[in-house]
């Protein structure tokens, strides 16, 4: 076996004020979204988008943790090709959470935000929209510092 | 609705599209997130050029093609004494490194790939994006100081959210007067 690369932060430094409005942010999105199972299966699909190996360590953990089932898990990537493993509702949460987080490649189409308010009312669809802009948030943060998976510092 | 004094063109006699109609006023249903986002849009770019914040807003709010974001930045920018050109020239900065100096084309090539991050599926193939190079941040760690280029990364990291919140809640262009929001 070869030698693992170091991992090191480029920078470990965040303003306090940006960390603790940060948080706020994330904290009172989850709470009104109100689905503590479903905040992870998002957040960890953004974190997949954005290349986050940090978020990502970090909300399997989580998820495990909340018995989201490990088949979700696994099969999140592929979720479109995953059959009833994900219900219409989580279905229609990832389909938004892919919109919101891609916006460089267009705009958030009609009946992807259509199909989402389906399932949602109107005060939580804006708190999936806050989760899902929290995490892409943090996906930027670590993304661009290099926090290293698993780090304690960040 | 939209009048044409709102979009500038001192013409009256043109027919636009219809406006479009908003999705969801999330800052009222979701206002303990509002509040967040505004203490982090105050925290976030602390000690950084005004300029430099505005032109590193603008081009976010391109690649994420969120028009409020744009129709506010802008504005602001002018506002502000930012000059018609460095703004046109902005979507194009590659090919017009002369309106800029060293240390905007730096925080703009790091704006760019801190909002890209989806680009580029595999980092063996170094094209479009993803990962944030590290000749990119390194040329941005050559003109900001520690401290400095956190703020910018979250200055950046922090258009990109309201660019999220813009264009999911498709909040309409057109309205914004510069400084309605400082």
């Amino acid at each position: 076996m070869t030698a693992r690369p170091a991992r090191v932060a480029r920078t470990t430094y965040l303003d306090p004020a940006v960390r603790s409005a940060m948080r706020a942010v994330s904290a009172a999105a989850k709470k009104g979204l109100g689905d503590p199972a479903l905040a992870e299966l998002v957040q960890i699909r953004a974190s997949q988008l954005n290349h986050c190996a940090f978020c990502l360590d970090m909300h399997l953990a989580i998820a495990r943790e909340q018995g989201v089932p490990q088949q979700q898990l696994d099969l999140l990537p592929a979720w479109e090709e995953a059959g009833d493993v994900f219900d219409e509702r989580e279905r229609a949460a990832l389909a938004l959470t892919e919109a919101v987080t891609l916006l460089t490649e267009g705009s958030v189409p009609d009946e992807v935000y259509a199909n989402a308010a389906e399932h949602f009312d109107e005060a939580r669809l804006a708190h999936l929209v806050a989760v899902v802009t929290g995490i892409n948030s943090w996906n930027r943060l670590m993304v661009s510092r290099r926090i290293p998976a698993g780090s304690t510092e960040w | 609705m939209t009048t044409e004094t709102d979009i500038g063109t001192g013409t009256t006699t043109a027919e636009y599209a219809p406006e479009p109609t908003p999705h969801l006023d999330w800052a009222k249903l979701a206002p303990d997130v509002f509040k967040a986002m505004i203490r982090l849009d105050a925290a976030a770019g602390q000690g950084l050029d005004p300029r430099l914040r505005e032109l590193v807003k603008i081009r976010a709010s391109q690649l994420n093609h969120c028009a409020l974001c744009l129709d506010m930045h802008s504005k602001d920018a002018l506002a502000a004494g930012e000059s018609v050109e460095r703004i046109v020239q902005l979507s194009a900065w590659e090919e017009s490194r002369h309106f800029y100096t060293g240390k905007e084309l730096a925080a703009l090539e790091l704006t760019e790939a801190v909002t890209v991050l989806t680009g580029g599926t595999s980092q063996a193939f170094g094209s479009g994006g993803g990962f944030v190079p590290d000749e990119v941040y390194e040329r941005a760690a050559e003109h900001f100081d520690e401290t400095e280029l956190a703020q910018l990364i979250a200055a950046i990291t922090v258009i990109n959210a309201w660019n999220r919140f813009g264009v999911t809640c498709r909040r309409t262009p057109g309205h914004y007067r510069p400084g309605q929001h400082k």
